[in-house]
């Protein structure tokens, strides 16, 4: 194996592993106001052995920027149900009554390497404060303008509802299959970057550099944030 | 806090999130192994120090709080994980109910008593002291309505009410209250706390300071840590954000101070965190006063408890549960990844909101109902008067054998069960009934059932947009071409021979008028009186390649499959091709207008995204081939020119019946009896077709 001008943007799965790890690190020490993401090593399926270890990195509890601003959003669909507090319950003044909370969304981010574009792929959800799960409609409301535009506009990705293949429940994704394409031309244009060794280190934080930005993650690696921002420009 | 004046000491209520992994699981167990069975289970809640300034953090369930799923115990998947910082486990009990009206008519104080009386018991014998994790408990109410997946449910979080109630002295945060030295060890020893997998999901602790150096040690180490020099506080994982309330956990401490050691004046710290660290400014330090309650050195009394969440809550879920919506948006997922991919142009609105009616159910209807569905196609009427018979399901994709039990199954409606079973969400409809043909003559009294079939086949054709002959007889083609014709319906055929087959499109029927700017200035300026010469342009139907009228093809059999002897592998191949014709349809600027083209070599030839789009297609098996025709209308056509249509229009049908009645009627109208007396040698069949037929080769 070996990244030669001809590398097609891939990830092995041991590689996908590699750069997890690299990417967990630098994600602690840059972002200390981020949740941190964990490997989440998971069983492989029933029969198939494997000595690699299989798993995918998640981030969870990311409350959406919009929503930490405080923005007022009644799109809740769960529904309280009203009951008289005198009826069984006597009123306990030691219990400190709050006005109804605010809306809070949050979401959980997960990375999976898709085995048949063998590239990561972004699963994510977002939920009310009580565990209801938000549509897409509502996440995109949280988006920051410039995501849902870079979703509208671009060829590079799309968002979908998809099982994911871990949880076997359905999530958000960004679609993967135009993934290979421009990570290698994130990469050949990155003079720096030439080592097979680096590539593997820095390319789940560049790639999450890219699509976290559509789920409304900002956090552009200093390094490459600058062509990042042409890319999506040019829409490729 | 300037002045120290008591006021009571008010606690936030634990906040509660309940993951959509639990409701998951929860109903594979109602519905693999609990049944109806409603005794209550065993959970496990998780909680974790407040770790954001502006939100507590959430007692959570998740799919883990549940017993594992039967047969999943042999998996690696990890049961609870001890030691996880983030996840402090906390005992809790699940009450689901069968009905929402036993759901609402639970005792929730009796319930929430005996949670209760648990956590008093383990109090009083010192298990609490030993293991803190005792001190919280909760309980969840809830009915799985697994037939909407939505879910009510309502928490109780059980907290032994002080009697008198307990004030507060001071309150303020951790680095005010410590000075610089105190607050930088009380950190680190947190941190240390925090960090070590003994330790990590202990939320309860004794924080104890001599001479600026902070230590934590566990509950049980109260007698020991006492000394002359040494300020203790009562430390507890605070999940709640207030900067001016203590979270719910206290409650049960402080009934644990009071009842055991019978403290009056108690300092407490309300950990919090910042980033996965101690955070002494969101923590808080507390003194409040609290004095034994009577009657809790009584051995048998139990303490007053409050702790249910104020209101019930419900949830749905059926945007990831309800199995018909999962296959719709699988369903949408593979044609948006066409569109975005391949085709942007693709109009996925057009194509499910087209209605479709497949005339004939059999090997062309069930193969051609599939492809629409591939394609998005949600709206499908079959019409068929045929049962299910043993030697169709073979051949005939949407068939089974049990279909043909008993007599045989209606085809239009097992297809349509048929249909609803791969894709619940199509709309599909079977209509049982015969198509009246030409040429084979009818009763009188058979007169009012036949003239109401074609009022019925008019009436369909009339609400759909459209239509594919796919009958096995000629004949049967000709009145739905005839009223295609007429409502300017797209309108597509196929149909088989042995080893051959020919799927083609109509033309716009002839007395519509054709798009602006499309056709010739004469043509426009042609009265109606003179349209026999306008069919030059327009594109034939299944009928204007024909020298013979449709009447009796039992013994004047052309290219249909009237033997139903086909290769195999024909009809999948001849359905799949009508479709993608009427997809070119759809796709095209012209819709029905657009001219026909011929398949050329170099590829990419064609302005449209989707390629050409043929009038006819003919392949044969034999050779492996498949070519592209064009064949205008015909100005004696039986079933389209203007002729027939105009008397139709005229006569309505009385000008059916006739054609019905009188094999001879329509040769005669459309003068194709002179035609075959001067062409009486000419024989037309598709397994004659060659390499010369090209333009207009069926005149
Ligand atoms: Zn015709």
């Amino acid at each position: 194996m070996g990244f030669s001008s001809n590398w097609d943007g891939t990830l092995s799965p041991n590689d996908f592993n590699i750069s997890a790890r690299a990417l967990c690190e630098k994600w602690k020490v840059t972002y200390p106001v981020f949740p941190p993401w964990a490997w989440v090593p998971c069983p492989r399926p029933f029969g198939v052995t494997s000595r690699q270890v299989e798993g995918y990195l998640s981030l969870e509890g990311f409350c959406c920027p919009k929503s930490i601003e405080g923005e007022i959003d009644n799109g809740s669909s769960s529904k309280e149900e009203a009951t008289c507090p005198t009826e069984e319950e006597a009123v306990d003044d030691a219990t400190l009554v709050q006005r109804n909370d605010r809306e809070l969304h949050l979401y959980d981010l997960h990375i999976v390497r898709s085995s048949s574009y063998r590239v990561p792929a972004l699963y994510f959800r977002g939920y009310n404060c009580d565990g209801q799960p938000l549509a897409l409609d509502d996440i995109k409301k949280d988006l920051p303008y410039h995501s849902s535009k870079i979703l509208k506009d671009s060829r590079w990705t799309f968002m979908t509802q998809e099982e994911h293949p871990y949880l076997n429940r359905p999530w958000y994704a960004l679609h993967p299959c135009g993934t290979s394409d421009w990570m290698k031309l994130l990469f050949d244009n990155e003079a720096s970057v030439t080592e097979n060794e680096e590539i593997v280190q820095q390319y789940l934080l560049s790639w999450l550099s890219v699509v976290g930005q559509v789920v409304g993650l900002r956090t552009p690696l200093e390094v490459f944030s600058k062509k990042h921002n042409a890319m999506f420009c040019s829409s490729v | 806090m300037a002045e120290k004046k008591k006021v009571k000491l008010q606690f936030v209520l634990f906040d509660s999130l309940v993951d959509e992994g639990f409701w998951h699981r929860l109903s594979s167990l109602k519905l693999d192994t609990l049944g109806i069975d409603q005794s209550p289970i065993n959970i496990t809640g998780f909680y974790a120090p407040c770790s954001h300034a502006l939100n507590s953090n959430h007692m959570t369930l998740l799919a883990e709080s549940l017993p594992p799923e039967l047969g999943e115990q042999s998996s690696l998947e990890a049961p609870i994980v001890c030691g996880n910082r983030n996840r402090c486990p906390v005992p809790g009990v699940l009450y689901n109910t069968n009905t929402l009206e036993s759901f609402r008519a639970l005792d929730k104080q009796t319930l929430l008593n005996s949670e209760a009386n648990k956590i008093w018991e383990d109090i009083r014998s010192g298990r609490a002291v030993e293991d803190s994790s005792l001190l919280s408990r909760f309980l969840l109410i809830s009915f799985a309505d697994l037939k909407k997946w939505s879910f009510n449910y309502r928490f109780a979080f059980p907290a032994l009410k002080l009697d008198p109630p307990a004030t507060l002295i001071d309150l303020r945060p951790a680095s005010v209250y410590f000075n610089l030295e105190e607050a930088e060890s009380l950190s680190a020893a947190c941190n240390e706390w925090r960090n070590s997998s003994l330790t990590a999901d202990v939320p309860f602790f004794l924080v104890s300071i001599t001479e600026s150096l902070a230590t934590i040690r566990p509950l049980r180490d109260w007698e020991a840590c006492q000394g002359d020099h040494t300020k203790i506080l009562f430390g507890f994982y605070d999940p709640c954000h207030l900067p001016n309330y203590p979270g719910w956990p206290l409650r049960n401490l402080l009934a644990l101070i009071c009842s055991r050691w019978k403290l009056e004046k108690v300092h407490f710290l309300c950990y919090r965190e910042r980033y996965g660290w101690a955070d002494m400014k969101l923590s808080l330090v507390g003194e409040a006063l609290v004095s034994v309650s009577q009657g809790w050195s009584d051995a048998q009394s139990i303490p007053n408890a409050v702790g249910w969440e104020q209101n019930s809550r419900c949830i749905t879920l059926a945007s990831s549960m309800d199995p018909t919506r999962l296959a719709i948006s699988a369903a949408d997922l593979n044609l948006k990844l066409m569109r975005w991919r391949a085709l942007p142009s693709l109009n996925l609105n057009v194509v499910s909101s087209i209605k479709c009616l497949l005339l004939g159910a059999g090997t062309l209807g069930c193969q051609v109902a599939r492809m629409l569905m591939a394609w998005g196609v949600r709206k499908i009427t079959l019409v068929d008067s045929g049962r299910v018979a043993m030697s169709n399901p073979l051949r005939q994709s949407l068939y089974t054998f049990d279909d043909c039990l008993n007599g045989g199954e209606m085809k239009s409606k097992a297809a349509v069960k048929s249909l609803k079973q791969i894709f619940p969400a199509v709309e599909a409809e079977g209509v049982v009934m015969a198509i009246p043909m030409p040429g084979h003559p009818v009763l009188t009294q058979e007169e009012d059932g036949v003239l109401q079939d074609c009022r019925l086949l008019q009436d369909l054709i009339a609400s759909h947009d459209a239509i594919f002959l796919l009958t096995d007889t000629r004949e049967s083609r000709w009145l739905p071409s005839l009223f295609c014709a007429n409502t300017n319906k797209i309108t597509i055929t196929a149909a088989l021979g042995f080893d051959s087959y020919v799927v083609m499109r109509h033309g716009a029927g002839p007395l519509c008028s054709p798009p602006v700017g499309n056709e010739s200035p004469d043509a426009l300026s042609v009265s109606l009186d003179d349209l026999s010469t306008v069919d030059r342009g327009r594109l034939g139907c299944y009928f204007c390649n024909d020298v013979v009228a449709p009447i009796d093809s039992t013994s004047n059999r052309t290219l249909d499959q009237q033997c139903t002897v086909t290769r195999p592998g024909l009809a999948p191949i001849a359905s799949s091709l009508a479709v993608e014709l009427l997809m070119g349809v759809l796709h095209h600027p012209d819709g029905i207008h657009a001219p026909g083209e011929i398949a050329t070599s170099c590829s990419g030839s064609s302005e449209q995204p989707l390629g050409i789009l043929p009038h006819q297609i003919r392949g044969s098996l034999s050779q492996f081939s498949q070519m592209t025709l064009l064949g205008h209308a015909s100005s004696s056509c039986t079933a389209c020119c203007s002729t027939v249509v105009s008397e139709y229009r005229k006569r309505g049908m009385d000008f059916v019946l006739q054609a019905i009645n009188h094999p001879t009627y329509l040769e005669d109208l459309t003068g194709l009896t002179e035609l075959m007396k001067s062409a009486s040698a000419f024989e037309l069949s598709l397994d004659n077709v060659t390499d010369d037929d090209e333009d207009d080769a069926f005149i």
